[in-house]
């Protein structure tokens, strides 16, 4: 009997995961004979014409023949109907339930993606036409394929950026990138830095740990990470990181120093700054 | 009250001039000549974060002035 009910069930799940949501109703079990080489066949049949077959064995049959009595081909295929229209309530909603998690699971996965667009914003600017308050507006296919994948490639950039963050930090912990000078000192250098920040810069270092300035001479913009060396990157107009440069006031600076000197560089003698930065 | 601020390892030192006193602003002066000349950078702060602009007279009037020392690349 449960290997019949095995086949039953199998054939039924094929025709759910063929037609997804849209379940055909089940109309007929069929058994057809064996006819040359092939072996006898158990079929499902469903009201849009789609139908399922699998090899069955006599004696798998018999246990059903045996339940309901039924000892001739009509017979027996209307218990399998019966016993297969059990199943089939049974696997749709097995089926409806499993749908229900995986769309759990994709929600859980676009919340987090979104989470992540909202946290890493282009650039420190928002995507046009993003209010971060705003409701926002129902995305077609289209819109959300092509959101999709801008969120993976903030997911790969941000990875990325983690990767280089952690080599720079091995590398440079503990010589030139690390923080140097009492605490006092780096605080007085972080609050002159605060001091000469705009607004927009300021709200970006705090929450980030880097702040965007735009080149005096090119426009070009450049993303000054917390740090003493290695900390600047190019960015193209997408945000996306074209280079490095690395340059600083010489003197031991402390890091808010440092930061603050490097941003007047590139906003007021940027070709200076650029001559004598070395580029990675 | 005019401030020339320079960068150190000690995050930054402050000097603050009366721009009345003549005396104070000569010392300013040759501050502003010893600093530059030793590479320094002067740039007079906006004070609101927008780029300033480099300054390479003395001009007391300027109410901060910022001494970036000489960049090195790294």
């Amino acid at each position: 009997m449960e290997r019949v009910r095995g086949l039953l069930r199998e054939l039924l799940r094929r025709a759910l995961s063929e037609h997804g949501r849209e379940a055909p109703a089940l109309t007929d079990i069929t058994i057809e004979r064996a006819s040359g080489r092939f072996e006898p066949r158990i079929g499902a049949h469903f009201a849009n014409g789609y139908c399922t077959w699998a090899p069955v064995r006599a004696d798998d049959c018999y246990a059903v023949c045996e339940r309901y009595g039924a000892w001739d081909l009509p017979s027996l295929r209307r218990a399998l109907l019966v016993e297969a229209h059990e199943i089939y309530g049974r696997v749709c909603e097995e089926h409806l339930t499993e749908m229900a998690r995986a769309r759990a699971r994709r929600s859980m996965a676009a919340a987090f993606f979104d989470r992540l667009r909202r946290r890493v914003p282009m650039g420190g600017r928002e995507p046009a036409g993003y209010a971060r308050d705003a409701p926002e507006p129902v995305p077609d296919r289209a819109d959300l394929a092509s959101r999709r994948q801008e969120s993976q490639r903030r997911l790969l950039d941000w990875w990325a950026q983690q990767r280089n963050d952690y080599a720079r930090s091995a590398l440079f912990g503990t010589g030139m990138n690390a923080d140097i000078g009492s605490k006092r000192a780096q605080e007085r250098g972080v609050r002159l830095l605060k001091e000469n920040l705009t607004v927009a810069q300021r709200r970006q270092y705090e929450k980030f740990g880097y702040f965007d300035v735009t080149g005096g001479m090119s426009g070009k913009r450049y993303r000054i990470r917390h740090g003493r060396q290695m900390n600047i990157e190019q960015l193209d107009r997408n945000g996306r990181r074209v280079c490095g440069w690395c340059f600083f006031p010489q003197g031991s600076l402390v890091s808010g120093d440092v930061m603050l000197g490097q941003k007047i560089a590139l906003e007021l003698y940027e070709a200076d700054a650029l001559r004598i930065a070395n580029r990675f | 009250m005019a401030v020339q601020i320079v960068m150190d390892r000690t995050g930054d030192t402050r000097h603050e001039f009366d721009v009345a006193d003549s005396n104070a602003v000569a010392l300013a002066e040759e501050r502003f000549r010893q600093l530059t000349g030793k590479g320094f950078r002067a740039v007079a702060l906006s004070g609101d974060g927008s780029p300033g602009k480099l300054v390479d007279k003395f001009d007391p009037t300027v109410e901060q002035t910022l001494f970036i020392p000489q960049l090195q690349g790294g």
